[in-house]
């Protein structure tokens, strides 16, 4: 069953709705919480889409799927995948950071993120420049 | 993942060139973001920090004007007036943030700097809506 945009959209906006309001509070020093805590909608978020993804997947291995279909959607969901495992590793190392866990430069806990940029402007500038309508 | 490309520019009301260069202005600001923090470029201010949003911003702007001689001129108009909104409280909140960074006041609240991401969100979800 797929969701339609409008829940898609519903979904994102309430977790995104939630942790702008987490943070807040936590910059204007109102909630004295751990990072990690602060960071409670961007889990549950990154969860659902990593069940969703991995349901996704798996749906592969039932019988009667024929792989000659989904050669180049294997791939995609494959980025999607490590997309998602950078995202967690980013938010995870910035929260270490911020609770002063560690003492790694800015630079190091922001590898991830560039990682995960440089692949979305690949896919995105293939699709600007090489894809036509 | 999420949202195909298709429903992100409809739902966003950008074109696929103007995401791709918001994406490359944050990956910009995040390296220089990095090296102002890390104390790697000393003469680097919050300003030139920031200037990559700002850049974009305008080029965005100069993007869809361009873009607002083609087409119906009534779904011009308000493809137009979307896309000016988005762009003016986007760049208002890069300004408060920068402003707040560079003055370090305590009269400026985080609350009051991230007011027009508040209603961005609101103004999202309801073009979501009618997009839907």
């Amino acid at each position: 069953m797929r969701m339609s945009l409008a829940q898609r959209v519903l979904l994102t906006w309430l977790f995104t709705l939630l942790f702008l309001i987490m943070l807040v509070l936590k910059l204007d020093e109102k909630a004295p919480w751990s990072w990690f805590l602060i960071f409670i909608p961007v889990w549950i978020f990154d969860t659902i889409l990593l069940v969703m993804l991995i349901v996704k997947m798996a749906g592969r291995c039932k019988s009667g799927f024929d792989p000659r279909h989904g050669s180049h959607n294997i791939k995609k969901k494959a980025w999607y995948l490590i997309a998602m495992l950078l995202k967690l590793a980013f938010c995870l190392t910035l929260c270490a950071k911020l609770e002063q866990f560690t003492t790694m430069n800015l630079s190091y806990v922001f590898i991830p993120l560039w990682a995960l940029l440089a692949g979305a402007l690949t896919e995105l500038g293939y699709n600007v420049f090489f894809v036509r309508d | 993942m999420l949202f195909s490309l298709r429903e992100l520019v409809q739902w966003l009301g950008f074109t696929t060139f103007e995401i791709f260069l918001h994406l490359l202005a944050l990956l910009v600001f995040s390296v220089l973001l990095a090296l102002h923090m890390d104390g790697l470029a000393p003469g680097l201010s919050w300003w030139n920090v920031f200037v990559t949003f700002f850049a974009v911003d305008g080029l965005s702007t100069f993007v869809s004007l361009c873009l607002f001689q083609d087409g119906e001129k009534r779904l011009a108009v308000l493809h137009l007036f979307w896309v000016l909104t988005v762009l003016s409280l986007k760049f208002v909140f890069e300004m408060l943030l920068c402003q707040k960074l560079v003055e370090q006041t305590r009269e400026l609240w985080f609350g009051q700097i991230t007011s027009p991401v508040f209603i961005l969100l609101q103004l999202h979800l309801i073009r979501a809506f009618q997009v839907n």
